[in-house]
């Protein structure tokens, strides 16, 4: 049996390492090979970003070798795929390569695409690479006074990173002694303050309790960086001194280039995880069509199913598992303060008050994550 | 009051709750020494310190190496070798430089030490021969369907 794995992010590099542990009898007897193809020989810890952007993390804290994260028993590639051929079931590398497979997993994840809104790219700083976290580091290092207007696009990864970035601008300004010189004013797409409605009726006081400005109904139309303001398709506007974007985000170009979903995202069967109409291919994290979160918690319970019914189909023939549609986020509410939110498709978050802690726990989670990436936690 | 009513506060007698509050104290005098550096840094040590007990306990060699050292026979052997080491490394360190040439090479082959060692080696690389042909034998069994 051989089993390729597309993508060497949190879903894929979990989904490998499990699978490799529960059938390391079977790959000890060449019964089953387990190949991962990834477009890095890196493994980046994408969470920590947030910290970067506020100087609580380096950037090399955030790296290790994919390699050193995979178990010794699977076949490595760094030669991300270009062409899917499902029907016939191989997958054809930048290098040429044509790989073969019985069951295929794709993880290839999703990246930002400010380009989709005029003048982001220009005049939006942002936080979800190395390079725009560290200028927006430098950025708020520099500013003594003025307007901080937070924009969010759709649909985005991590869907409590907009208000942990208000939170954290509220701390990081107070620290500095300059909260009262600052305006933060917060803009979000929708009718209410945050998507998930116990998130919103949460973070309201919060934001009010902490002098925060905010605009609901306010779609990002275009970024005038040459005057500082940013409109709205609703024809508002907020002049600002420093824009700061949760860009929005799409599946990668290889996704749609092969015709296997709609701006990137393939559609998924969200109990089984397998594409549609196509039993042998699995989808995981970002790169599903799935009505949950596009965060590395949905990827990693998403992965320990997947595991689980792949074992089970080579060992005793059928999936045993469905997945529930599990999320848990941590919410940092400040510097040294947070609360965490879990939910599935059932049952929507229930928010517990911010502790230290819990903001102690997301500390200690930001070092155990590379024990969760090798399958052990 | 009824027993209905009862808390659990109300059933704690002085000492009880002084001991709750020395704990509660323990805990606060624990929080406030803590840091994110610390936190940071345990967590560090105990994901590599998981990581590499997790790698040890599911090396079959070494599982295998260490269930044989810990045989009796085994025991002696580590000691013999332990004390080897050391009288070796006294009598080597002690000892002027060897001359070379064929002379000095039959003088060490001639001494019953030697020939021990030897036999010692031989059966050693016999043995392993034999387990990593039986391992190769097995694992080239079925391949990829």
């Amino acid at each position: 049996m051989r089993i390729l794995i597309v993508g060497g992010g949190t879903g894929g590099t979990i989904l490998a390492n499990n699978l490799a542990r529960r059938l390391s009898a079977e790959i000890r007897n060449h019964k089953v090979r387990i190949t991962m193809l990834s477009a890095s020989d890196k493994h980046m810890y994408q969470p920590g970003l947030l910290y970067v952007a506020f100087g609580q993390m380096t950037p090399d804290q955030l790296y290790r070798d994919q390699r050193s994260l995979l178990e010794s028993s699977i076949d490595f590639h760094v030669d991300p795929v270009k062409e899917f051929h499902l029907d016939e079931n191989n997958v054809v590398t930048a290098s040429g390569k044509k790989h073969e497979y019985d069951i295929i997993v794709i993880a290839t994840g999703s990246r930002i695409a400010p380009e989709q809104i005029p003048g982001m790219a220009e005049g939006a700083e942002t936080f979800y690479t190395e390079e725009s976290a560290v200028k927006l580091f430098k950025r708020l290092r520099e500013i003594e006074e003025g307007t901080v207007a937070v924009v969010v696009g759709v649909p985005h990864k991590c869907p409590i990173a907009p208000v942990e970035l208000v939170f954290s601008l509220h701390d990081y300004f107070k620290a500095r002694g300059i909260r009262d010189k600052i305006k933060i004013k917060y803009h979000y797409p929708i009718g209410r303050i945050h998507t998930i409605k116990n998130v919103a009726t949460w973070a309201k006081p919060e934001f009010d309790r902490m002098g925060i400005e905010y605009e609901t109904l306010f779609n990002v139309k275009e970024v005038d960086a040459e005057n500082q303001v940013v409109r709205s398709e609703e024809d508002t506007e907020t002049p600002y001194d420093l824009l700061i974007a949760i860009p929005p985000h799409t599946g990668m170009d290889v996704i749609q280039e092969n015709n296997l979903g709609v701006g990137g995202w393939i559609p998924t069967d969200r109990f089984k995880l397998t594409m549609k109409d196509h039993d042998n291919v699995y989808v995981l994290g970002d790169t599903t069509n799935l009505p949950v979160s596009k965060t590395g918690s949905a990827a990693h319970f998403e992965a320990e199913v997947v595991a689980e019914n792949i074992a089970s189909i080579i060992k005793i023939g059928t999936p045993v598992r469905d997945y529930d549609g599990k999320v848990y986020c941590f919410i940092e509410t400040g510097h040294d303060s947070a609360t965490y939110a879990m939910f599935d498709y059932q049952n929507p978050p229930d928010l517990k008050p911010s502790s230290k802690p819990m903001h102690w726990f997301k500390m200690s989670y930001n070092q155990m994550y590379w024990t969760s990436v090798r399958g052990l936690l | 009051m009824t027993a209905e009513n009862e808390t659990p506060l109300d059933t704690m007698s002085t000492d009880d709750l002084k001991g709750l509050i020395e704990i509660a104290n323990l805990v606060g005098a624990a929080r406030d020494a803590m840091s994110d550096e610390i936190v940071t840094r345990m967590s560090g040590v105990m994901s590599e310190g998981l990581h590499l007990l997790d790698r040890l306990t599911r090396n079959e060699g070494l599982m295998q190496l260490l269930q044989v050292l810990d045989r009796p026979d085994s025991q002696n052997l580590l000691i013999a070798l332990s004390e080897a080491i050391h009288v070796s490394s006294q009598e080597i360190a002690a000892a002027p430089p060897a001359k070379g040439g064929i002379t000095c090479l039959l003088r060490v082959a001639r001494d019953p030490g030697t020939l021990e060692g030897i036999r010692f080696l031989a059966s050693l690389g016999q043995h392993m021969s034999h387990s990593l042909r039986e391992q190769h034998r097995h694992g080239c069994e079925p391949a990829y369907k």
